[in-house]
């Protein structure tokens, strides 16, 4: 019963509820902002310095770098690690033919799938650990930020304790945590999976039209 | 006369002796070939009765099967390591050490320790800090070595309750689960295990780097053993860390590489290596894993509820001036002596900054 649920009508609303909410958020993002005319004399082009910023934001700057040394390497573990496991995994791969797209692509073999679970593992838990022992970063994190974290983590775990293939019921516990993480997705800061983008290139786009060099 | 009486007499005596000797060589000599019959008999009814070793027609093949001689590798189509191996012995040796030895004798490790910290707790209390707080703190911990002590605690105890279910789970899950309940559980545990197992090395190593500097072992350590650690009554003075910090600090050290080598061995079975070396690093890796787990209830009770203040300097990263008096004196005062060091340079800066504004006057 639960397992049809999961594979039925929870998926469905998961992803209806993914998809929109994602949507809403960029459209009501980029709407208005594009309502605000600024009306200052442009001293320099606007596109280059958001595409500066975008590219800027992908390394630290060299005055803090030695400090946040770890975030940027756990952030990078992690991230990539996930994006690979997300999007290259072979069980994800066959996963996004049969539901989403229809056809299947490029696969990871066996060891890269495990070395890339380590890594991203290994990022979450550096990322969440200095996240809760730092006081400034403790301070400034709200509850979102730490139930996306677990909400993520128990994806992950979920995922590791399925992949045997054992039972059913592993896979259902899998994609039943999957699904929560879709619905909680578009009303939590893990929109910045959507949003660095589209963020980094307005403050670039700001400051580069007023001649600061991003 | 006498000398023809003397000579009579010896005369008389060899003739008694020719006489019985005759007599026993008469009586002995046909006897000889008797004895030699019956001992004759002798062996050949012994060899008579021993039985016969009739070998059964399929003992060969059965002590091939079970290696019992030699271990002898037959050929299979599989290809892989060992599969021309019928029955591995050392199976059944790493079978039997860990039904009956490990399992228990670790059970009965850790039961005794937490009985003997609750014993010690009901009895000894937590130990408070003598004179209360003084409000002043002290840096202990940096941030990437809390950072580094809790990855590492997440990960060991992520490791070490799936690696306890896998050990024990049959015992206590089954009754509680069922057998497909702790099928899948195991099989949860298994997967979890295997893929955050090299994590675990990670965390080793960055304790090693971010902590070894001050947990070489020095003459203090000495008494502080001796005195128990002040556990019962008295002070001891110790430096940042005490010979039981040490002492963990270097079981991690030890027992965490072993389990990380071993566990790595079990982890990618991919490299070659045969049942009897996964056999021994199972056994390696089971060892030390106990060890640690069950000595880590010890450092959780210190760090946690037994001493008052111990906790916060891994949370915050801060100790108060009066636990590390009492419990890291020879460490207060290096600190203390650091910063008064540290007040005396920025004086010097101040009273020299102060200086050119007051110089024209003076020159």
């Amino acid at each position: 019963m639960f397992e049809q649920l999961v594979d039925g009508v929870f998926w469905n609303i998961a992803l209806i509820v993914f998809f929109v909410g994602v949507i809403w958020r960029l459209i009501t993002v980029l709407v208005l902002r594009s309502k605000r005319i600024d009306y200052s004399v442009a001293r320099n082009s606007g596109v280059s310095g958001a595409v500066m910023a975008n590219i800027r934001g992908f390394y630290p700057r060299k005055e803090v770098s030695a400090r946040i040394r770890l975030q940027v390497i756990a952030g990078y573990m992690f991230h990539l690690g996930l994006f690979v496991l997300l999007f290259f995994a072979a069980p994800h791969v066959k996963f996004i033919a049969q539901h989403i797209t229809g056809f299947t692509y490029m696969t990871i073999p066996y060891w890269g799938f495990i070395v890339a679970s380590e890594i991203a593992f290994a990022g979450l838990i550096l990322l969440w650990v200095h996240r809760v022992l730092n006081p400034v970063t403790r301070l400034i994190s709200k509850r979102s930020d730490h139930i996306g974290t677990i909400l993520v983590f128990v994806v992950m775990l979920t995922g590791c304790m399925a992949l045997g293939e054992a039972s059913s019921e592993l896979r259902v516990l899998h994609r039943f945590s999957v699904e929560l993480l879709m619905v909680y997705f578009p009303f939590s800061a893990l929109m910045h999976a959507f949003m660095f983008i589209p963020s980094r290139a307005f403050t670039g786009a700001f400051l580069g039209r007023r001649g600061v060099n991003v | 006369m006498t000398g023809i009486k003397d000579k009579k007499s010896a005369r008389m005596r060899k003739a008694v002796y020719c006489c019985v000797l005759s007599l026993l060589f008469v009586l002995v000599a046909p006897l000889i070939p008797y004895v030699i019959d019956a001992h004759a008999e002798d062996v050949t009814s012994s060899k008579a009765n021993k039985p016969v070793a009739l070998q059964h027609p399929g003992i060969n093949l059965w002590n091939d099967v079970r290696q019992r001689n030699e271990v002898t590798q037959g050929s299979s189509q599989v290809i892989g390591v060992d599969s021309g191996i019928l029955i591995n012995k050392t199976g059944e040796d790493w079978r039997r050490f860990r039904m009956q030895m490990l399992m228990p004798y670790g059970a009965y490790f850790m039961a005794a320790t937490i009985t003997t910290i609750v014993l010690f707790f009901l009895l000894r209390g937590k130990l408070r800090l003598p004179g209360g707080r003084s409000g002043e703190l002290l840096c202990r911990f940096s941030l990437n070595q809390r950072t580094a002590h809790w990855f590492a605690v997440g990960v060991f105890w992520l490791l070490g309750i799936t690696g306890l279910i896998l050990l024990y789970g049959r015992f206590v899950l089954i009754p509680l689960l069922g057998a497909d309940g702790f099928s899948i559980t195991a099989s949860a545990c298994k997967e979890m295990h295997n893929l955050i197992g090299p994590l675990f090395l990670l965390a080793v190593l960055a304790l090693l780097v971010l902590y070894i500097k001050d947990n070489f072992f020095n003459r203090d350590d000495i008494t502080w053993i001796t005195k128990g650690g002040g556990m019962f009554g008295g002070h001891v003075s110790a430096g940042r860390f005490n010979a039981g910090e040490k002492t963990w600090f270097w079981l991690v050290m030890i027992f965490g590489f072993l389990l990380c080598i071993t566990g790595l061995v079990l982890d990618f079975s991919v490299f070659g290596q045969g049942r009897e070396i996964m056999a021994l690093s199972h056994v390696i890796h089971g060892i030390s894993a106990l060890i640690l787990i069950t000595v880590s209830f010890g450092h959780i009770y210190l760090g946690t509820i037994g001493v008052e203040g111990t906790l916060e300097g891994m949370t915050t990263g801060y100790v108060d001036a009066s636990w590390a008096k009492s419990h890291h004196d020879f460490w207060y005062e290096e600190m203390s002596a650091t910063v008064e060091e540290q007040q005396g340079i920025k004086k010097d800066v101040a009273s020299s900054s102060t200086k050119p504004a007051s110089s024209p006057a003076g020159d």
